[in-house]
């Protein structure tokens, strides 16, 4: 059986989700009598894949016509038409007096702290000239725009705070074998991807105060060694990771070895 | 004994109101499970306490719901309507604005950005309309993904939309 008619209406739930027309436009029970007549003879994985996509989009579907009842039953609702024809009629004046009316804004101050500025003179100070990078300038993190935070990552079920735990102490294990230690012998590992993870279970060992840093700027390194300082002053320490830089690393490893 | 604890009290108020007026984020406000980190489990009567100060200048903390307590955003708005000017954005623009987030709450908080653009064309040209757009973006009036434009943080917290469409409709 040719799934022509199940495409459309697969194609017909897309197109109610992203232009937001009616939910209700959609003959639920229609859709789930095709469905059962394809399953009847459907047998190849392909074709189960596709009864499993129509599925999920009748869920949404559904889901949407709930919204669209609990919508139209809230205070919020009004008929769109009239909504419409009123802002068509209105006069840029009426529409800004109407904003202001119901606008209430939010109070906010930025402010510059020394510590802030403290921060940032670290970070300068951290970052090689623009001459000497393969990549574009590099954007200061916030925390609304970087990775997520490990409480995010907990709170996502993502992670637990044992197991965060667990492999803070095991990199730090292997710190205090070591002892100081050039930091991207440290952090970085045969894989990628390890060497990522390594660098952010160590930037909280820095953070911590139970590693500390050696940078020189002038002659471009980093070590890094097990510290037993109380965490004091909090500092931004920029320390560039790159694939290219790893792959670097990678050949360097490789050449010694070679060399011994 | 009392003294000491009506001082901590007062510790936590001060430092809730640090938080909540200063940007830590580029998002103004903070989420719940910084406010408790900040000043301790009971951040909920902080806030209440903080609360009723801020009325006496006009002010609320406003609580911006996103699912889980801990992760909603605190933020304080200005309780009263403004009597002054208080935006230096053109009229036509704040009219533009008023007409997208309408337009935008009657069909269930989200539409296509080109439907948007047709309707707002309707009465400003298009360049202005397409810069006005992507300005609300900006300013977390509106927020867009995969070309469909959404009302955004900024509504959520500064503009009460049933008065909004209530006032447009009695106009």
């Amino acid at each position: 059986m040719r799934p022509e008619k199940l495409l459309r209406q697969i194609n017909f739930c897309k197109t109610i989700q992203k232009e937001s027309t009616n939910p209700f436009d959609l003959n639920v029970k229609k859709f789930i009598e095709t469905l059962n007549q394809y399953l009847k003879t459907w047998k190849s994985r392909d074709e189960l894949l596709l009864d499993a996509d129509a599925i999920s989009e009748l869920t949404k579907i559904i889901e949407l016509q709930a919204k669209w009842i609990q919508d139209r039953s809230s205070s919020f609702y009004i008929d769109p038409v009239l909504i419409e024809l009123k802002l068509k009629l209105l006069e840029p004046e009426q529409l800004a007096d109407a904003f202001f009316q119901s606008w209430h804004p939010v109070i906010a101050l930025d402010r510059l702290t020394p510590k802030r500025l403290k921060q940032g003179l670290d970070y300068w100070n951290a970052l090689l000239p623009f001459n000497e990078r393969d990549d574009d300038f590099p954007a200061a993190l916030t925390a609304e725009e970087s990775a997520f935070e490990i409480q995010d990552l907990i709170d996502m079920s993502i992670l637990s705070r044992a197991e965060f735990d667990k492999a803070l102490k095991a990199i730090l294990k292997e710190l205090e074998a070591l002892g100081r230690t050039e930091y991207h012998d440290f952090i970085y590992s045969t894989e990628f991807e390890e060497s990522i993870r390594r660098a952010y279970l160590t930037s909280y060992l820095v953070s911590e105060a139970k590693a500390g840093l050696d940078i020189d700027p002038l002659e471009d390194t980093v070590f890094i060694y097990p510290s037993d300082a109380r965490a004091g002053e909090v500092r931004s320490i920029a320390i560039g990771i790159s694939h290219e830089d790893w792959l670097g690393w990678k050949r360097s490893q490789k050449r010694e070895q070679n060399g011994k | 004994m009392e003294e000491e604890s009506k001082a901590r009290a007062e510790r936590k108020v001060k430092r809730a109101a640090q938080l909540l007026f200063f940007r830590q984020h580029r998002i103004p406000g903070v989420k719940g499970w910084e406010l408790k980190k900040a000043v301790g489990d009971d951040y909920i009567d902080v806030i209440e306490v903080l609360n009723s100060s801020l009325e006496k200048l006009g002010m609320e903390v406003k609580r911006l719901t996103e699912g889980k307590e801990r992760s909603d955003r605190y933020i304080i708005v200005l309780k009263d309507n403004l009597t002054e000017k208080a935006s230096g954005a053109r009229i036509d623009e704040i009219a533009m604005l008023s007409a997208t987030l309408a337009y935008i709450i009657t069909k269930q908080g989200k539409v296509s950005r080109k439907s948007v653009e047709e309707f707002l064309c309707a009465k400003f040209p298009k360049h202005r309309v397409l810069f006005a757009l992507d300005r609300y973006i900006k300013q977390g009036y509106l927020g867009e993904e995969d070309k469909v434009l959404f009302i955004g943080w900024r509504t959520r917290a500064e503009v009460d939309r049933k008065t909004l469409l209530d006032l447009i409709l009695s106009a």
